[in-house]
Formats: C-alpha cells, structure tokens, sequence
C-alpha cells in the first residue's frame, strides 16, 4: 500500500520549509551537516532537523546531508527520523557540524506498518496485526514468501515439503472454512492468493493481519486474514547489491522404512503361510509352503534370477536358480508393444534401497542482484533473481528467474505516480501423482521388494513382472520417466498508481493491478511392461496449456485531521475485480517414435483428445479430475469500503472499518456488509503509569468485527447446468462403435448461497519495557464462523451432478497468540537478539447441516467403504476416526468368551463380539459400551492439528561474526501413518515389500507381546487386522527442528570502499539440521494431502510417502556496492 | 470541484451494468434443451448411464469402475457362488465379505452401486421433465422419448429392487429426494414397463435402442420376479416365436431380426456379433471410442482378465471349481443336477505351470470350455491356459480365469482397448438374452405345471449347446494359437436335450435352475436367481461348505436366510435420508 507518510511528510515539510524562505529571511546563519547511521554509516535521507523551540525545521536528502537556517548560535537541532533516537545537538556557534550519528531505536513503537488502505505508527494500532522480522526471516534458504512465514509470525502455521515449488499450506489462526483457507496477499495493495514466484529478496515488508479489526476492511476475502506485502523502493545514492547461495541438500540416510531384505522377505512369506497353516479352521485348505520367487521347499530360498515372459510356448515367471534353462539370455527379448518380452533380471540379494535409488543429494542456489536508488524526484528498484532448487527426488526441480522493477515519480509536489511490477518465468515439473497418495513414485519405493534390481540383465528397467512380487511399479523408472517432460509458466504481477493531494491532508489515490500469466507443460510416458500391471501400453503423450488474468482496480480517499490532541484519519474507496482463466490440452496414445523430440499433439499415431475450458482451477483437465463436465466461469467483485482510525491524546485509539461486497458468485444474496470496530489504550501514557520507568509502552487493544468469504464456491454455483461428457453421456446407440451425443444434468444449482459469516473478537496487549529491549505481544481470539459453505453430499437419490456449495456449516475456532522479544548487549561487542512465537489454535465444528448427516467422512485409501477422517460437530476438523486397539487375541477361549458375553448382551441378536475376530489379530475397544464391536464402537483416534506451534529464533553478534538460530516446532498432533498399511501387513499386498516389524514384531503364536497383528499368507486382510481404519496407524506427530543454523562473517574497511564495495558478508548455513520427533515415518511435517494430492482443510495429516524436507547445507554471500 | 472529480473518479468499471453478472461456460442451461435435439440428447445420456462408468475411471456416481458394473459380476456371480473375487485375498478386501454373505451396510461398494443406479433414474427423470416443459417436441417424437425413458427408468428400479427390496420411489415429479421406503415399487415398475411398451415401436433406427419387443421381455422378467406366472406366460406366449415353443408370431430385435439363438453361445460373447438375433437388450460397448479411456469398453469388468501379459490386469472374476463341475455331464449328455460335484472335473488346483497336468477327459458340457478358461485347454486364440501362471493366487481364489469377458487376440486391435491401465473390450453385456427368455419362459411353464411346454424351452437351449458350432478344437500348433484349430475336440464334450417326458412336478424346477446355471453362467444373473428362489442359504451355504475346503477365500462364508436375500440399504445413504430410510431386515 503506497500511502508512504513519510513520503507525505516530506512533501509537507518541503512545502513548510518554502513557506518559511520566504517570510524569515534576516538574522540567520546557515548551518550544514549529514545524517549518518551509527551501525554502518550510510546516509539517512528523511530525517528531520527542527530548530528547538522554533516551527524551523529541514529534512535531509538522499546523500544525507542538510542545511538549515538557525536563528541564533546557540540554538539546540533537534533531530528525528522514523527508526532511530531522536537526538538533541547544540549548534554550539558552528556552520558545519559534519557527520551526525543517530542510533538506531530500540523500540519500533514508531514504526510505520502497512495496514488495509492505510499506514498507521505501530503504537496506534488497535487490530491484531503481526509484523515479520525480514532479517530473521530472509535468513531461510527458502524460494518463496510463505516459507519465510513459517515460525516468524505468531497466530501464522506453514506446513512444507521437500517437493520443490510445491505451495506450502498456511494458515492464520487455524481453520476458518472447510475449503480455501489460504489467506488474501495483497501485494503492493494488489490482492492476489499466490504469492509462489515473488522473489522474497524484493520484499521489504510483511504485515499479517489476524483480527477483524485489521482484516476486516478486506471483507469479501478477509476471513483467512490477510497478509500484506510491501516490496522495495529504492532510496539514496546507487545502491548495488549482490545476494546468493549455493548448497546441497541431503536427503534423510538408513533404512528410512525399514524394509525387509530379500532373504528376510522370504522369511516373512513362510511365516505367513505357516501362521495361516496353524490358525485356520480344520476344514480350511492347508497352505502349501512357497511362493514363484522363493520355491516350494521346506526353508525359502533366495533365486538369483528374475524371469518373466513366455519363449518356444514356455512361459517362464518368478525367480530361478543360476544355471537354470529360463535364465538363458538368448531367450531375452525386449519388446515395447510388451507382445513378446522375455526379460531377464538378477535378484538383488543384498536388496535394493529404493528410496535412495529415488532420493539423491541435490544442489540448490540462488542468485539476486538488485539495482537501487532515490532522490527527492523519486525512486527506482530494479532486481533479477535466479533460483535453481534441484529435488532430492530425481527430477523434480524449481528453476525460477524473476525481473522486477519498481519505479516511483514525483510530479511537482502534489502529484506522485508509480510501479511495481515483477515478471517470472518458471519451470517446475512437480511429481507426478502427487504425493502422500497412492501411485507415486515415492509410495511405490515403499512398495517395490527390495529382491527387484532397477534394471535387468541388459540394463532395461526390472520389475515386478515376474510372479509373486505383486504389482509395485518400478519407482525409478516412474521418476525417470518424467525427465523429458517440460513446463514453463510465466506470470506478470504488479500495479501502476497515481497519488494527488486534492488539498491539505486529501489524498486522492488510483491503482490499477494483478495479474497475466500463462503456463505450458507436457509429460510422455512409455509402456512399461517390466512392471505386472503395466499402466502405460502404449506411449502417451499429454499437453496443457493455460492462460488468465485478473484485475484490480482500486480508488480512494484519505484525509487526515488533526486538531490539538486529536488525530482522525479516513479512507472511503471503491474497488472492482475481475478474473478469468482458460485451459486448453490433449492426449494422443501411440507414437511411431519414442524419441521425446518428435513427439507432439500432432506426432501421436491413435486418438487425440482435446479439451478447452474456462474453469478457474489452473491445468484443469477433464481426464484428472472428478469433476463432471469442464464448466466454468469468469467472476468478479465490487467492493465500497471506509475506515477511520482516530487517536487522542496519543493514548485513548478507536478504529472503525466497514465494506460493502458484491460477488458474481451469488445471486439472491449479492451483497454483503462487513464491519469491525476497535479501540486500543495505551496505559504507560496514564500518569499512574508515568513512575514505572521499566514500563516503557503498555497497550491494551480488543476488537470485534464480521468478516466475509466467498472462496468455497464455484463461479458457477448458483446455475443449474446441463452439459456433455463423451465419457459419461455419450453413448453408442447404434452400435457402431461411433458415439452418439447426450447429455445429463452437469451441476445442480444453489441461487440462494451467500457468504460466510466469521465473527471475530480479539483482545490483546502490547508491552515494551526495559527501554525497549524486551517487547510482547499477545492476543486472545474467538473465531465464529457461521454460513460456511460446503458442498455437502446430497442423497444418491438426487443423481450424480455437481453438488453446489451451500451455506451449511457453522465453526469455532480460538487460541492465544504471543510473540516476545529481547535484544541486550552482553558485552560491548556481544548482542544477543532473541524471539519467541508461540501460537495455538483449537478448532471446533460446530454444525455441518442442520438439515442433514452430523458429520462427513472423507479418504477411504485402501479401506474401500470406510474413511480414515471424520469432520463431525463437536470436533475438529479432519480428525482421525475408526476401531481403537487396545491389544490381541491370544487365544481362542478369549474369542469364545467375547462371544458369549455378546450374546448375553444382546440377548443372543449378536453371536460374533467383533467382525472377522480371530488369534493373533487386533481386538478393538468396545468404546460404546453395548457388549460388542460393530459400527458404533468406532472413536475419535486422533487430531492432526497441533495443539501449539512455537518458533524460536536466537542471533548472537559478535564483532564481524554473527549467528542465528532457528527452531521450529508443532506439539500436541497426531499423525495417520498409512505406510504402515503397506509395510506391516504382509497380507495387505502379498509379496511386495515389507517391514521390521511384520517379520520380527508382529504376533505369533510363541509371541504375544508384538506390535503387530499375526501376519497371515490367507486371511490377513480382514476387519480385525487391515481393512479398517484403527488406532494401530496413529502416531504422535510433535516435533522439534533446526530449521536453520547460521554462521556468518562481515568484511569492511577501507580496504574494501576503495574498490567500491561498501560490505561484503559470507555465511554458512545449515536448513533442517536435525529433527527431533517419536513419529516413525521419515518427516513429521505433513503437508499436502488429499486423494487428489490437493490440500484440504478437511482431509489432511495423512502420511502415504512424503517427500520430505532434506537437509540442507549453504554457502552464501552478499555484496553491497 | 475537486470532489466531483474524485466521485467521477471513484465511480469505474465495476459499476457499469452486468458487472457481476458472470455466465457458466462450457455449460447448457434450461432453455437451450427444451427442445426435440435437447431431449433427444437426454435420452441418450440415459442410455449412457446404463453402463455405470463416469468419467476418468470412475464409477458414474463415485468409486471404482467394477463397483457399478452393469453385469453384476460381483454382485450376482461371485456372490452367487458362479465366481470368485480372484487375484489375492488382499486384493479389493470388500468383495470378500460380498462373495462370503458377511455383507455390512456401510461396504462402500453398494452405496457407489446405488449412486450409480440413481444417476440412471435421474436422467430418466431429466428427460421427462424436460419433455413437459418442450411444446416444440412432435407428438411421435413425445412418445418415443418417454417410452425409451420409462423402459430405462424400469431398468435402473428392477435393478434397485433385486438388490435392495425396499427403495424409494423417484420420478420426475419428485422435489424432495428425501423419500422413504416402504412401499414396494413393483407396481411402479411394471406401470413402466407398461407405458414403455404402449410407446416403443417395434424397429428403432438404432440397435442400441429398446423396442416394443424388449419392454415385453422385461416386464415378462418383473412380473416372474414377482412370481406372476400367468401374467409373465402371456407375455413369454408372444415373444417366443412358434419355432421355439411359443404360440405368436415372436419377438424381433431393434434391428428387426426375429428372436432366435445363435448357433455359437460364443457370438454372446464376442464383440464381432453382438446384436444378434439373441440380443433382446444389451449394454453396447465399443473400443476406441476417440475418448482415450474404456468408459464405453466394459470398464466395470476391466479387473476380470487373466492375471499376466498380455493382458496386463488383474486377475479377477474366476469361476469357482463348483461351477465348473456342473458343466460334468453323464454317459447321457445330461448333468448331475444334485451331485454334480460328486463328479469333478480335474483342475490343477496346488500344481505349479511347470509340474505336469493332465486336462479332464470325462463327458463335459460345451459350455464349460466359453465359460470357464482351464489349464491346457484354449484360450480363444491366446494359447493353452497355463494354469498357474495366469492364476494370481491360485491357493486364494482356484485355477480358472474367465473367459466370456475375454476378447480374442485376431481382432484385439478392434475390439480391445488399451488406453487405460486395464483393458477394456467391445463385447456388449446383454441385460437380456433370447436363451434367458426361453429359461424364464421355462421357469413359468413349470410354476404353471406345464412341464412338457418347460422341457422344450429348455431343449431349444441345450440343443444349441449341441450344435457342433460350440465344440472347442485343440489347436494346430500350440504355440502359434493364431495358425487356428484343428478338428481334434479339446475335451471329450457330450451333451444331450432332455428326454421327452423328463420334466416332472419334482425334476423340472431344478432341471429348469440348473440350466440356467449352466447357460448363464458369469453372467451375473446367478445370485438374484438363488436369492428369488428361495434356495440362496442351502445353495450357498452348500458352496461355503464345499469350496470353501479348496479356496482360501471363502473361509468365512455363510448366508443367513431372510437377510442375505438382499444387500443392506448403504449407510451412508441411511445417514444422508434424515432418518426416512429403513434398513433392510436383520441387518
């Protein structure tokens, strides 16, 4: 937001300074001098020098230097910036004073914080609002904005991942809808909700606005909070600066799932057939020992082949001995069409390390050199920015190059215009299938037996071709694969803006902002018939493109009054949005070449499909994902707003906002009104408080105000629609094999949906005491979120269209924000800087339809028919839900016991105490106490959210060194470790890999004190051990980490200014040095998640193979010239 | 002045009309299909939800493709003892409780089979709303329309009705789609059926569309459902043309071919010669339909395919040992219609592929070798069946894999379809058959007492089994299956008709249920039939009892008469009614 008082400032004391030219012009003496920074002695333009005791008063310049006429020699100047101590300096007779040192303040009480369509001092500020430390948070070897967040803000949650331009989540203060809870970025007074490509070295600001009373004026989309973002301005001489890094990053070493061994593999086969052989009914089949891969004899052996395929009408699969006939390499044939494969690999009987096959040390760097200055005609910036963030998952890279060039003119005195716009190109291929689903490469490195080597006997890729290893798909090949696939994304962000003063204290200003962007990418794959279920059987060659662009056009006008001790400042304006986005793609199947060079659209030999579309989802295409038809919509919103922050006295602070909102997204219920109020008392200004010397600022602050959000519908949610599917509506009446065109009802419409309602009270102190050297912040917040909208599930009766979102829900949310810091010089040399952020969050549904089911289940996995999450009043939101374990049966006179006890119970209606019961499986908790387990004994397991997050951040200066510490934690959530499903059942996919702890923790016969449930070759999958969601996949998710550990050294001197280098610093720096955590799995951090790979605010904390954040070590410099 | 600038200022494009008026794209709305092209499209979108699949892989109304499959192959045949789940135990995990009558009402499968079910009622529904409201549609047209929606709309509820018993009534006057169930909608389907076949001309221009002919059939099958036999034998005395038994002139296909029986049973299962005369309905299914995808290629059967190349997936759907002894015929031709399993045929159950077998070489019914695929006898032109090789896990689900869901490897690139990771194929699923007509003609004639007029129908089955069309020869060369066959039969096939007089008061019902075991066997008929019947739990429970000692798969089975008759009415559905939805008895 370009309100720029102290531009504002300047102009007005340039204008006073004229005045007063002209109408003291006699007994004067001109004194001069500079302004400098005590810290690094670089000039301070904007600084006021006032005559005490007098209305003569100057500013200095971009050079710093000044000159003023004092009436008298011994006069004393006093000397103020925004920033530093005010310092008072007698003139003491002299012209020339030369360089004048200020300090900088301790305190930031008067710092100027960008607010919604206004600045404020941070001491009149009555809404909760979060201002990020840049140092500490630009320390973070991180691509993007919101991963600079993460732990700097108190009330703000990130969760990331490894995965290189994957959007990390955040929230502000939890949950405020069960949809979009990303909040609004409003970039330069540009609101937008991503934010991935802007360069975090152009940002010189970052607000979070948390409470009503700040976010409010925001309405329409204010609800998730907002965060505003300022980038730089140039000032001053030529500034030329040059930042980077280079480092690698280290993915987490060992046996990170503790995957069996071949030989260990075959141990488990037995020991499965064998516990099959010893539990089964007398009448049940008996088991034959053995398997394709590991024979059929008494103990398993491991074959030192892999054979698959079918030669002279002999088909040969599974594993054989050396010297074997099928292990003939003059009978491998490699076929692409898969017709005549006969393919030959040898067993890897030390065991294939998967995930380090996938997993490999990566480099990262980041390049940033940025031109700068200023001068009292206006200002300039302009950056380039390279990032190069290499995956340590094979073929997964960020590589984003951005311009940006903001640029301000003054027009005589009353007129400023100005720019900021950044350009970025991006290339970005993100693993296929998404992650922590099933299907991707890292949920099959999990899967595939360690036995498969990655590539055959003439260096083809192996696997699970030949029979008894299930069907995993080879995940090197799967990664591998994708190394032809390319993408390039661009996008222009930015506004222009004009600034009048109409009059003394009016402001009329006009921006006009957003974005264009445009996106290519496309991804061939090739038959991969080494794999049992090939999934590609011919070449398939897949092209999208998109394209769109918003607009935001903003007016408005301020006026500041100020009489006595009384400050009123108002803002009304009017603000009009627009967007649109256009999808355009195909698919061909079969190609005459592989070469990745000749394939295209056009090259492909079968069908080509093509789809275009105006849906607002970005690479939305028909063929992936679930929904029915490629509807679409343009939207827009017109907002009028107002605000007035009144002060008196410096101490008693009332701020009111209001906006009035229209959405195309709604019809009845168009508009919406949004208002907040707020006031703040600063009690250190009380007399009564004026003795406590150590009290150097104590504010008390409460607000309460309605925001609005409209994200969790579609454009075109009001409209019952009809459309085509050639997948679905199509059908071929006459038999011909050509499809005739129908069509069904596409989307059922809702006209009377409207918008959430979030009501929101926030009380909060703010206190610096110490002079400065320890400042808190906390605040107390009550969120109530009523009118949520969600699609909820409608009765199969009603058919099969898109469900719209209707206003059903009803949430609540509070928690405690706090911030504290201290900075203290130990000694003369040694300053120790600290802050804690420490944030909690606890989330409650309250309604999901009143009219309707009490809660929703979401993310069956691998339990088809059941779900692992249930969002039900009364609980959070995605809370884990299922059968509580609370041990084993170990015998069958236990079972028979249960049995009996339940048909007492229930008057001999229920014979069985729980489905599919049996020795060695899971025995549940009878949690609702009726004397037998069926649908109602299902519990709450668990919470995903934590309880608390807390970040510390610990900089200790030494001389030229300086280091910094940051930890990051989350205490108090709970994590689903689907792995478990694939790893500790033997029975959930037979043959393909396993853990530790299904061969030596799980229960048999001779051991009951197991982790695991008996692992049974036949009926292992059953209610009672896997095809449920239990407790048994629960773990704690509570973590510590290093995030980031700096080391850095300042070089100076003259010997360097000579050359033109005013500094050079260089550090080292380690990301994510160690973890502390009980969770089992690779990385607690759990982001993404979702069937889809999409995150969502009601399906999360679900871990199926993250890709998790690597270690990373940096080298880094920067050079000021 | 200043301050009439800055309201002019203020006042920019948002305010202009419209503003926030943004259309849907991509997208029809009301107006633009009220009309005879509009309605016409919605009736085929009915048609198009006959075969249960959405888009992208999915069931039409969420789910997996097999969760919704028209032909039943979970629901009917491996429930109904024709077939096992297949692959391994591990694999799909809620068919299993299904095939063991250990059904819970919140198995995932049946609420997708009963969304799917919905969306076919829905868009019966569209389509006669939207007839209401189009005037510009001629009455001829008018007719035709809501005849076809009303045969689909009875289609969509028998299935509901053999599935769930009790299932609230939807059409299109409906508003709130919260309704109860506890009325039986019989009467509502047969008032279908009924209006179907006052509108339905007997030749449509497209085969794919129901005629007059097949309204009949249909409402022949409901009102034997309902146990109406004489009502049923009205219709079934003018269906069946003279030359099989019937006393009318007969039923003619929506092509115009008179109602008769292929000389091969295999052209029912062969994408080259679908539509046949035999065809009464049928699900049409296509290849390579420009989609990229097997939606229309029986994507709800693409797991249902021996497990290894070329085929790629899954290994599903394996006929059950208990099955394929059925096909075991006496010095007679006839089959041991009580103890058949008394009478096994050999399989090579506990053999790996490289451990020698001998195939059977007792009497067998034709049929088994179009139904059952065996080790060392011919897969179409795939070569011999290897036995275990093919088998995912032999120990869990037997030594067969199916083969009337199995395309031929000549005319794979017509009739096959690879586009997605399993296969899918051009083979239609006949809701109907001439065979089926004739064995529920049989099934009235003998509930009549009219045991000779029952025998004939059946015979005019089994003599089509007779027909040297359906003997399978051994190949030319065993490993060149494509070179052809050679005269050599690939097992020793005896099969005869009953002889005149067989069919009794005491033998001709089971001769009648027996056959259609045979006939129809995978098709997905089998368990509604048991269940109908009222022989499901001893018929079941005998399966249990029997398979259950050579599968690992079954060790759970066993059904509960009055409550395994019919799937639980989906909890989730239950949960979503407001309570106005009843469970079915006993669950």
């Amino acid at each position: 937001m370009p309100f720029k008082t102290n531009a504002l400032a300047r102009v007005g004391y340039l204008a006073c300074m004229l005045l007063l030219f002209n109408c003291s012009l006699f007994a004067q003496k001109t004194v001069t001098g500079r302004i400098i920074n005590n810290a690094d002695k670089q000039p301070i333009s904007g600084a006021t020098i006032q005559v005490k005791g007098t209305k003569v008063a100057t500013q200095t310049g971009a050079d710093g230097s000044f000159s003023i006429n004092v009436p008298q020699d011994n006069n004393v100047l006093l000397i103020s910036v925004i920033g530093y101590q005010n310092l008072q300096l007698p003139v003491s007779g002299r012209s020339a004073i030369g360089d004048i040192a200020l300090t900088m303040a301790v305190t930031s009480l008067n710092e100027i914080v960008v607010t919604g369509y206004a600045v404020q001092r941070k001491k009149d500020l009555t809404g909760a609002v979060s201002v990020v430390d840049l140092a500490d948070a630009k320390k973070q070897p991180v691509p993007d904005v919101v991963n600079m967040l993460q732990g700097q803000a108190s009330g703000v949650s990130v969760v990331s991942s490894g995965q290189p331009g994957q959007s990390p989540v955040i929230r502000i203060r939890g949950f405020n809808s069960f949809g979009n809870n990303t909040p609004l970025y409003v970039v330069d007074g540009v609101p937008t909700q991503n934010v991935s490509d802007l360069n975090t070295n152009d940002v010189s600001s970052i607000q979070v606005l948390k409470d009503a009373g700040a976010a409010s004026i925001y309405g329409a989309r204010a609800s998730n909070g907002v965060i505003i973002i300022t980038t730089r301005k140039g000032a001053g001489k030529v500034k030329v600066s040059y930042d980077g890094y280079y480092g690698r990053q280290v993915p987490k070493g060992g046996n990170v799932w503790h995957i069996l061994n071949p030989t260990e593999g075959g141990q488990l086969l037995y020991q499965a057939q064998q516990n099959y052989n010893t539990l089964k009914k007398p009448t049940d089949p008996v088991q034959a020992l053995g398997s394709p891969i590991y024979g059929s004899g008494a103990t398993p052996v491991v074959p030192d082949f892999l054979v698959s395929g079918t030669a002279g009408g002999v088909t040969n699969t599974g594993g054989f001995a050396a010297g074997s006939a099928a292990v003939d390499p003059s009978l491998y044939n490699f076929d692409l069409t898969g017709a005549n494969n006969y393919l030959i690999a040898r067993a890897n009987k030390g065991g294939t390390d998967w995930y380090h096959e996938i997993f490999k040390a990566a480099p990262i760097q980041q390049h940033n050199i940025s031109v700068s200055g200023g001068n009292d005609q206006g200002s300039y910036l302009f950056s380039l920015n390279y990032f190069n963030q290499q995956g340590t998952l094979i073929n997964t890279y960020l590589k984003r190059y951005t311009i940006r060039s903001n640029v301000t003119y003054k027009l005589g005195s009353k007129i400023r215009i100005g720019e900021n716009l950044a350009y970025s190109a991006i290339q970005n291929p993100q693993a296929l299938s998404g992650i922590l689903v099933e299907g991707s490469a890292i949920g099959m490195a999990m899967r595939e037996n360690s036995i498969i080597p990655v590539y055959d006997i003439f260096g083809n890729y192996s696997g699970t071709a030949p029979k008894g290893l299930n069907n995993p798909r080879n995940p090197v090949a799967l990664q591998r694969n994708t190394r032809n696939d390319r993408g390039l994304a661009g996008r222009l962000f930015g506004n222009v803006y004009g600034e009048v003063d109409l009059m003394k204290n009016l402001t009329f200003r006009t921006s006009f902002g957003g974005e264009y962007y445009t996106g290519w990418s496309h991804s061939f794959n090739t038959p991969d018939y080494y794999n049992f279920e090939p999934q590609f059987k011919s070449p398939s060659y897949t092209e999208t493109s998109y394209t769109g662009n918003d607009w935001t056009w903003t007016n408005t006008l301020s006026y500041n009054w100020i009489k006595g001790d009384h400050n009123l400042k108002l803002v009304g304006g009017m603000e009009s949005y627009q967007f649109i986005n256009h999808n355009l793609g195909g698919t061909t199947l079969g190609s005459f070449s592989i070469d990745p060079n000749y394939v295209n659209l056009s090259t492909g030999s079968g069908t080509t499909t093509n789809y275009s579309n105006s849906n607002p989802q970005i690479n939305y295409s028909p063929s992936t994902t679930g929904y029915k038809a490629p509807i679409g919509s343009g939207e827009s919103l017109v907002s009028y707003f107002a605000r007035a922050d009144y002060t008196f006295k410096e101490k008693y602070l009332l701020g009111a906002t209001f906006r009035r909102d229209g959405s195309s997204k709604f019809i009845t219920h168009r508009w919406g009104n949004f208002y907040a109020v707020s006031a703040g008392w600063r009690i250190s200004q009380e007399s009564f408080l004026q003795d406590a010397k150590w009290i150097t600022d104590l504010k008390i602050r409460g607000s309460y105000g309605v925001m609005g959000n409209q994200f969790n519908a579609l454009g075109t949610n009001s409209y019952f629609l009809y459309g085509s599917n050639k997948q679905t509506t199509y059908y071929d009446i006459s038999g011909s094999g050509s499809l005739g065109y129908g069509l069904s009802q596409s989307q059922i419409g809702n006209p009377n949906a409207k918008w959430e309602q979030d009501g929101n009270a926030n009380v909060g102190f703010d206190l610096t005491i110490l002079g400065g050297k320890l400042t808190i912040s906390a605040d107390w917040y009550n969120k109530s979120i009523k009118d949520l909208l969600y699609q909820i599930t409608l009765p199969g009766t009603q058919g099969a269209a898109t469900v719209p979102a209707y206003n059903v829900g009803r949430m609540k949310n509070s928690g405690v924000d706090l911030m504290v810091s201290g900075q203290t010089n130990i000694t003369r040399d040694l300053k120790f800087v600290g802050t804690v952020t420490f944030t909690t969050v606890s989330n409650k549904i309250l309604q999901i339809d009143a009219n309707g089911s009490q809660y929703f289940d979401l993310d069956g996995r691998r339990f088809n028919g059941s779900n692992i999450i249930r969002n039900a009043v009364g609980h959070p939101v995605s809370a884990f839900y299922g059968y509580k374990v609370i041990g084993f049966w170990n015998s069958q006179a236990e079972i028979d016991a249960a049995d009996l006890a339940a048909s007492k119970a229930s008057n001999g209606s229920v014979t069985t105490y729980q489905n599919a019961e049996g020795v060695g499986r899971f025995r549940y908790a009878d949690v609702s106490k009726q004397g037998w387990i069926d649908n109602n004994s299902k519990t709450f397991l668990g919470n995903p959210s934590p309880k608390f997050t807390y970040g510390l951040n610990l900089g200790l200066d030494y001389k030229n060194f300086d280091f910094s510490m940051f930890l990051y934690g989350v205490y108090g959530n709970d994590v689903w470790n689907n792995i478990k499903w694939w790893t500790d059942f033997y029975a959930s996919f037979p043959g393909a890999a396993s853990s530790k702890t299904a061969l030596y923790d799980s229960w048999t016969p001779t051991k009951h004190n197991a982790k695991a449930p008996v692992q049974d070759a036949v009926n292992g999958s059953n209610a009672s051990t896997n095809t449920v969601p239990n407790s048994y996949f629960v773990e704690k998710g509570s973590y510590l980490r290093a995030k980031n550990v700096t080391l850095g050294y300042t070089f100076g001197g003259n010997g360097l200014t000579k050359v033109g280098i005013s500094k050079i610093r260089a550090y080292l720096q380690a990301a994510n040095l160690f973890t502390i955590t009980k969770y089992s799995g690779i990385d607690p951090e759990i982001s993404v998640n979702g069937m889809n790979g999409q995150n969502s605010a009601t399906d999360f904390g679900i871990d199926e193979g993250a890709y998790a954040n690597p270690r990373q070590y940096l080298l880094g410099l920067q050079i000021t010239f | 002045m200043l301050v009439l600038v800055v309201a002019a200022l203020l006042i920019n494009a948002g305010c202009s009309k419209g503003f926030l008026d943004k259309p849907a794209l991509g997208s029809l709305v009301g107006p633009q299909i009220s009309n005879t092209a509009g309605v016409a499209a919605l009736v085929t979108g009915a048609y198009a939800a006959l075969d249960g699949q959405g888009q992208s892989n999915t069931a039409i109304g969420g789910g997996n493709p097999w969760e919704a499959s028209p032909s039943n192959w979970i629901y009917g045949s491996v429930a109904g003892g024709d077939s096992h789940k297949g692959s391994g135990i591990g694999d799909q995990p809620p068919i299993v409780p299904i095939a063991n009558a250990q059904e819970i009402p919140s198995n995932g499968f049946f609420n997708n089979k009963w969304r799917a079910l919905y969306e076919g009622v829905t868009r019966t529904n569209l389509v006669l709303q939207t007839l209401a409201i189009s005037p510009s549609v001629k009455a001829a047209d008018r007719s035709e329309f809501a005849g076809e929606a009303k045969f689909l709309r009875g289609h969509f509820y028998f299935e509901l009705r053999k599935f769930f018993k009790m299932v609230p009534w939807i059409d299109e006057k409906t508003t709130d789609f919260k309704q109860p169930n506890d009325v039986d909608i019989f009467p509502k389907i047969e008032a279908d059926f009924l209006a179907a076949i006052d509108s339905l001309p007997v030749n449509q221009p497209n085969v794919g569309q129901a005629n007059k002919w097949a309204a009949r059939c249909y409402l022949a099958k409901v009102y034997l459902y309902e146990k109406k036999y004489t009502e049923a034998k009205a219709l079934f005395d003018q269906i069946i043309p003279s030359g099989y038994g019937g006393t009318g002139a007969g039923g003619v296909t929506s092509n115009n071919l008179p109602y008769g029986l292929t000389d091969r049973f295999e052209d029912n299962f062969d994408a080259a010669t679908k539509n046949s005369k035999e065809s009464v309905f049928a699900i049409q299914m296509t290849a390579h339909d420009g989609t990229n995808s097997i939606a229309h290629a029986n994507g709800g059967d693409m797991l249902n395919f021996p497990y290894s190349q070329p085929f790629g997936c899954c290994g599903f759907y394996q006929p059950s040992i208990d099955l394929a002894n059925s096909y075991r015929t006496d010095a007679g031709g006839l089959p041991y219609i009580t103890d058949y399993n008394a009478h096994g045929v050999a399989n090579d159950m506990g053999l790996t592929s490289d451990k020698p077998f001998t195939p059977d070489n007792g009497n067998l019914d034709p049929r088994i070798d179009w139904t059952v695929a065996r080790r060392g006898i011919p897969v179409h032109d795939w070569g011999l069946h290897p036995g275990f090789n093919w088998i995912r896990d032999q120990a869990s689900a037997g030594p067969f894999s199916n083969k009337k869901n199995l395309y031929w490897q000549a005319t794979q690139a017509s009739f096959a379809d690879q586009s997605t990771w399993a296969p899918g194929s051009a083979i239609n699923y006949s809701v109907i058959r001439f065979a089926d007509v004739l064995l529920m003609a049989a099934e009235c004639e003998a509930q009549l007492s009219n045991y000779a007029q029952a025998e004939i129908y059946v015979n005019f089955v089994r003599a089509r089994a007779a027909k040297p069309a359906n003997i399978l020869y051994q190949y030319l060369d065993n490993t060149k299956p494509l070179k052809g066959f050679s005269t050599t039969p690939a097992a020793n096939y005896v099969i005869n008709q009953y002889a005149p007089g067989a069919f009794t008061a005491t033998t001709a019902l089971p001769a009648i249920y027996f056959e259609r075991k045979l006939e129809l066997a995978c098709e997905g008929h089998r368990f509604f039939d048991l269940a109908r019947w009222g022989i499901a739990a001893a018929t079941l429970n005998a399966y249990f009892q029997f398979e259950g000692q050579i599968t690992g798969d079954l060790t759970t089975g066993n059904f509960t008469a009055n409550k395994n008759e019919y799937f639980p009415i989906p909890q989730a559905q239950i949960d979503l009614s407001n309570g106005k939805l009843k469970q079915n008895d006993n669950y």
